[in-house]
């Protein structure tokens, strides 16, 4: 996922921590940023917190990025996911499941319009790859499951088990590229 | 420092570290460019994957963005999060009758997860927050959920002119609840903060 030559500048600038490098790439990424949250927490306003506390993680942290770690929206992007899944390996598990329990199907189905097509491609890749490389793989992205969780999860030892994650991202990340 | 990051950094990219090992990692890659690459390569797949896992159209409010020299946002923010981590076991555990409550909200999820159910809103409601219940198809159970307010509010049974009190929601982090697990068939129920009706929600079989 290289990023073109306009995005490279705007990287350096927030490595260099250049305001405005900081408001553009929130102009420019805020709405994956909140995806990222969201599909993590299913909560607007949990999400909103979300990728404020991760940027503001991050800006406050000199030398968080340099362009040596890639582009500016993919680091940024995984911050904020991991962002999400602490809070929500924090939060009380019980309220949350309540309140996402008793959610309308209505205001789920408003919040996840997203494109069809591109979430088919990610079922599509992930269906292609092989039962014991698939189902780790989504137990780390789905249920945000620890490693150490997934490996006692599905009786494998955390070598395979990272190894199969590491292997099926590889793969899922080249088909998503190249679908 | 640890050895290179190898396999970690698809677990750094899905977030399947815990906090030390991820800035463990932070740590190597700022010092080790092959592993910063390996670690740039796993978080552009993970990236591929939320692009692709459906974007939410819900816009990001507009909200004052953190400031590098710090404003008003992180006090408040920070106590909004303060809160919002307080394990609500820590606090309940000092009370013996907790037990009970805690069985009884558990009974209330698996319910939730397990039963069908139908849901009302509650009519406007002042200040911005809302309300719903949630309740069996024949009405044999209920479950009122206020949402964006603490305060415990009573919720009664409105019949025949009169108004029945049947409870009173309990605060649970960022909503407050009431779970009424036996109950009978109702049409409409009342939101009450003291002796005034705040929202009225009318049910459907």
């Amino acid at each position: 996922m290289a990023d073109g030559d306009g995005n490279r500048d705007l990287a350096t600038a927030f490595a260099a921590r250049e305001r405005w490098a900081f408001e553009e790439a929130y102009r420019q990424f805020a709405g994956l940023l909140y995806a990222a949250a969201y599909n993590v927490l299913g909560e607007a306003e949990d999400a909103r917190d979300a990728v404020h506390d991760a940027l503001a993680r991050v800006w406050r942290s000199p030398g968080a990025y340099t362009p040596a770690r890639g582009a500016l929206k993919s680091f940024l992007t995984v911050c904020v996911r991991n962002e999400a899944i602490t809070r929500a390996r924090s939060q009380n598990r019980r309220t949350r499941l309540a309140v996402r329990l008793a959610a309308e199907p209505v205001e789920y189905d408003e919040l996840r319009i997203g494109d069809p097509i591109e979430s088919d491609r990610l079922r599509i890749a992930l269906a292609a790859l092989p039962e014991e490389i698939r189902r780790p793989l989504e137990l780390a992205y789905y249920d945000q499951m620890t490693h150490v969780e997934i490996a006692r999860a599905l009786d494998a030892p955390l070598g395979t088990i990272k190894s199969r994650i590491a292997n099926g991202l590889r793969r899922l990340g080249a088909a998503m590229r190249h679908a | 420092m640890i050895e290179h990051v190898g396999d970690d950094a698809a677990m750094y990219a899905l977030g399947a570290l815990d906090d030390a090992q991820r800035d463990a990692c932070d740590l190597h890659a700022s010092a080790c460019p092959a592993c910063a690459a390996l670690l740039g390569q796993a978080c552009d797949d993970v990236t591929a994957m939320v692009e692709a896992d459906g974007v939410p159209a819900a816009p990001l409010r507009a909200k004052t963005l953190p400031r590098a020299g710090l404003g008003a946002f992180w006090p408040a923010l920070a106590a909004v999060i303060l809160v919002a981590l307080l394990p609500a076991s820590l606090l309940y555990r000092q009370n013996a009758s907790v037990t009970a409550q805690l069985a009884q909200e558990d009974a209330m999820v698996s319910r939730l997860a397990s039963s069908d159910h139908r849901t009302a809103k509650f009519g406007p409601m002042p200040g911005g927050h809302s309300a719903r219940v949630m309740y069996g198809p024949t009405g044999s159970w209920y479950v009122v959920m206020v949402k964006g307010t603490r305060k415990p509010m009573q919720v009664a049974w409105m019949h025949d002119g009169e108004k029945t009190m049947l409870g009173t929601t309990r605060s649970l982090g960022e909503v407050a609840m009431l779970y009424l697990p036996q109950s009978h068939r109702m049409e409409k129920l009342a939101l009450m903060d003291g002796n005034e009706v705040v929202a009225e929600a009318n049910l459907a079989y």
